[in-house]
Parts: C-alpha cells; sequence; structure tokens
C-alpha cells in the first residue's frame, strides 16, 4: 500500500495546504496544516467531532477563511480575492452530510444551474450533462422530480451528480452519509467508490470505515485541529502510531 | 345616493387602486434593494439601511406624506399630492418590505448559500436563482399582509387633499348627509379589496405550514 503515496510526486500535488493556521475569534480550529494530495489520491479525513475536519475542507474551497499559510488546488493559489476563489470552486466539487439540494428546482434542474451559470453552457449542453451524470449515479428515472420527493440516499446521490456537472478535478465529501438511514449509507458509498475506481482525486470526511480500507490511499487523523498521525489504511487500522488514534479507533470499531 | 355619487366614489376607488398598486410595485423593487443591502455583509451598508427601516417603522404613516409633501415643496420642488403620496407609500413600503424579506432571506438555510458558493455561483446568481425564489415563497403571506396595510394606508392621502376613496366618501357625505350610508359603501368597497388577499394569505400560510411537516 505504502508505494500508492509515493508514487505521486510532489510537484504533481492537486492540493496542498502549507501551514494554514484558522481561528474562530480566539479559538484556534487548524493548527499548522500541511497536506499535499497527489492526482488520483483517495484521502479519507477522521477524527472525534470537533476536531477540525470539516473546517480543513471548507478551507480548500473557501466557505471558510484562514489567517495563515497557502493553499493551492492544480495551479491555482487560492488567495482571498474572488477572482482566484471562483476559479479554485469551479475546479472543486462539495458534498455536506445535509445535502443541500435546492428544494425549488427539480433534480435535473439542480444539476444544470451551475454548468449554465458559472460555465456558461448552453441549456442543450447542461441538459445532457446532467443526464449523462444522473444516469452516472442511477437516478435518471427521477430527473424531474423535486429533492423533496427522494429518499435521503437519492437526494446525496443527486447532490453527487450536481457537483461532478463542473466537471470538477478534486471532490470533497464532508460526512455524506452520516444523515442518512443505516440502509441507503451503501448506495452512497457505491457511488463514492464508483467514482474512486474512475480516478477522481477525493477528499472525504467519514467515519465509514469499511470504506476508508476500500477506496483510501492514506487515512488522515485530526484531534483538536491538527493532523496527528496520517498512513495508508492497513498500516492506519493495524498499526496506529499515536495514543490519540488508538483511542479514537477503539471507540469507532468498538462502536460497529 | 344617486348614479353620480356611485360614480364619484367608483373614481375615487381608482385612484386608491393606483395608489396601492404605484406604492406596491415601487416599494418591492426598492425594498428588494433595502433587503439584499440589509444582508449584504458589508457593515456600513448593513447599518444604513437598518437605519432606513427604524426611521421608516418607527413613525407613522401620515407624518411620512406630510413630511414628502410639503418637504418637497419647501426645497423647492413642486409636486402634486399625487406624486408625493406615490412617493411617500413607496418609501413607506420599501422599508416594511426590506425587512420583512430580510427575515426571509435569513431564513433560508445556510445549507443554500454553501452549497451554492461550493457550486462557483456568483452573487447575483446565488441571489436570483437560489436564495430570493425560497425567501419570497417564505415571506409571501407576510407581503401579502403587508399589501392590505398598505391599501388601507392609502386613505391617508386624502389628508393632503387628495382625492382617493375615502376622500371621496367624505366629500358626498358631506353634500347628501347620509354618513352612514356612504361609509357604509366605502367601507364595503376596501373590504372587497382586502378581504380576498388576507383569505389568500392565510391559505397560503396554510399550505407552506403543510408542506414544512
Ligand atoms: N462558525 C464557527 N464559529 C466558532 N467556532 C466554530 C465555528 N465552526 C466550527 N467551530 C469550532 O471549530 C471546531 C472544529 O469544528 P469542525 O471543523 O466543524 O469539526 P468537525 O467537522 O471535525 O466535527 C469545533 O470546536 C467547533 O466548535
Ligand atoms: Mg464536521
Amino acid at each position: 500500500m505504502n508505494e500508492i503515496s509515493s508514487s505521486k510526486p510532489e510537484g504533481q500535488a492537486m492540493i496542498s495546504m502549507a501551514g494554514v493556521d484558522k481561528w474562530y475569534g480566539a479559538f484556534q480550529a487548524l493548527k499548522d496544516i500541511n497536506i499535499s494530495v497527489g492526482k488520483g489520491e483517495k484521502i479519507v479525513l477522521c477524527g472525534p467531532s470537533g476536531s477540525g475536519k470539516s473546517t480543513l475542507i471548507r478551507c480548500i474551497n473557501h466557505l471558510e477563511t484562514y489567517q495563515k499559510g497557502e493553499i493551492r488546488v492544480g495551479d491555482i493559489v487560492l488567495g482571498h480575492q474572488a477572482k482566484s476563489i471562483d476559479a479554485v470552486r469551479r475546479e472543486v466539487g462539495m458534498v455536506f452530510q445535509q445535502f443541500n439540494l435546492f428544494p425549488h428546482l427539480t433534480v435535473l434542474e439542480n444539476c444544470m444551474l451551475a454548468p449554465m451559470r458559472a460555465l456558461r453552457l448552453s441549456k442543450v449542453e447542461a441538459e445532457s450533462r446532467a443526464r449523462q451524470l444522473l444516469e452516472r449515479v442511477r437516478i435518471s428515472e427521477q430527473a424531474d422530480k423535486y429533492p423533496a420527493q427522494l429518499s435521503g440516499g437519492q437526494q446525496q446521490r443527486v447532490a453527487i451528480a450536481r457537483a461532478l456537472c463542473m466537471r470538477p478535478q478534486v471532490m470533497l465529501f464532508d460526512e455524506p452519509t452520516s444523515a442518512l438511514d443505516p440502509e441507503m449509507v451503501k448506495e452512497v458509498l457505491d457511488t463514492m467508490i464508483a467514482l474512486a475506481e474512475e480516478g477522481m482525486t477525493m477528499i472525504c470526511v467519514t467515519h465509514e470505515m469499511g470504506f476508508a480500507r476500500q477506496v483510501a490511499d492514506r487515512v488522515i487523523f485530526m484531534a483538536s485541529g491538527a493532523v496527528v498521525e496520517q498512513a495508508p489504511p492497513a498500516e492506519f487500522f493495524s498499526d496506529p502510531k499515536h495514543e490519540r488514534t488508538r483511542k479514537f479507533l477503539g471507540e469507532i470499531l468498538g462502536r460497529h | 345616493m344617486g348614479r353620480d355619487e356611485i360614480i364619484f366614489l367608483l373614481i375615487g376607488l381608482k385612484w386608491t387602486i393606483a395608489l396601492s398598486i404605484v406604492g406596491f410595485v415601487c416599494g418591492c423593487i426598492a425594498g428588494l434593494f433595502i433587503a439584499l443591502a440589509r444582508t449584504s455583509g458589508v457593515r456600513v451598508v448593513e447599518g444604513l439601511t437598518a437605519g432606513y427601516i427604524a426611521v421608516f417603522q418607527g413613525t407613522p404613516l401620515l407624518m411620512q406624506l406630510f413630511v414628502v409633501y410639503y418637504g418637497l415643496a419647501l426645497i423647492g420642488i413642486k409636486v402634486d399630492a399625487w406624486l408625493a403620496v406615490a412617493v411617500g407609500l413607496t418609501l413607506h413600503a420599501s422599508a416594511y418590505l426590506g425587512e420583512i424579506w430580510r427575515g426571509a432571506i435569513e431564513a433560508v438555510p445556510q445549507g443554500q448559500t454553501e452549497a451554492s458558493k461550493a457550486l462557483a455561483l456568483s452573487y447575483s446568481s446565488r441571489m436570483k436563482d437560489i436564495i430570493l425564489p425560497q425567501a419570497l415563497r417564505i415571506s409571501l403571506p407576510a407581503t401579502i399582509g403587508f399589501l392590505v396595510q398598505l391599501i388601507k394606508g392609502t386613505s391617508l392621502a386624502s389628508i393632503v387633499g387628495f382625492t382617493e376613496l375615502t376622500r371621496a366618501g367624505n366629500i358626498i357625505s358631506n353634500q347628501i348627509f347620509q354618513p352612514l350610508t356612504v361609509f357604509g359603501i366605502v367601507g364595503i368597497l376596501y373590504f372587497i379589496m382586502c378581504c380576498p388577499l388576507t383569505i389568500y394569505g392565510a391559505h397560503l400560510e396554510r399550505k407552506f405550514a403543510a408542506q414544512a411537516r
């Protein structure tokens, strides 16, 4: 497993965070984050609640600002000006715990809007792209329904398709299965696995350790706003180095 | 009470409707900008619009109409009563609608803004395509409620000498000395305008409440 991460040379980093610090007022939510994610690499980010996982991935597409350090996506340096933020957001798709589909638009319209507005695609192009991706997440027969008419698992698959319609280079997932009923977790994970197999660069915040074992190239463990440990999944689960990692794994694996 | 009197009342009614429409439509347009400014995230702009809203919500409409009517005359701008009242009602409506819609914009879940941003939508697209359609829906019952208040509020235009429905009623009543009949009819005309709106507003409120469940 080790050779997977070493086969991604530094120069090809799809995402890099260097010395990133973030404060909410006086509270430091991220402490000196240094992460480099290669093209096509799949990262699972885990850690106790409140450890800063969401904050970290939300900095990558500038849903949160950060006060120190540098973030790059591809060759774009994410500054605080609108231009670089827009450029990054066109390359980075995000899937949220609560789906955040647009309730007043149909499934198809949800998928067509951003390509038309942000990429200036024609309606025809946007629709064919949307239908193609809804097909890919196996939900094309629901295209004309409204989000509220779908199950949670279906909604989350639409949210994935919606993000993919931008043809992003990177996908960020923030606990995509945490709000789902247990019987719907698998359909969403299967969609994510398929995406991983197609070579998408992914950062997934998740506590689905089966998913981590199956698709992750690297597992990153965070606690109290800092990266504590990172390793390929086999090593991470069998031989965690830090006490906090062991404690966390004990809790999370013991629970299942 | 004869045919001529009825026609005179109906002409007054026409002006009441015209004032309501102008006040509401212009108030909606100005109110939209007030609401957007109020939620812009820019401190100074938010503060200024908060002040604007406070002034117009904190003073009587009658006084606002006086100030516009006589105030504009004082600084040398000659306007007729119609324009002064239209401007006054627009300012008044923009403040109330701005505040109603500010609340509605803020009631749209934060996740909608985040998803829009993550999809690289611009501010204008985020507002036009995502936030405002949802906010409008949320605010519809309150907006209709305000429209009803505004229709009744146009009666204050009579104070600055504008002959809308209430003033028309007053004039007729002074001519034929049948205040009960005349104002009874005037009341019925207001009721016919406002009651369907009130019922429609209540209907929407129930419908949205049912959907939210
Ligand atoms: N908007 C905010 N204001 C203040 N503190 C926040 C805010 N958002 C998150 N935090 C704090 O930052 C820490 C990290 O939060 P988060 O990134 O959401 O953690 P995780 O996703 O790992 O559960 C938590 O302690 C949380 O309370
Ligand atoms: Mg989180």
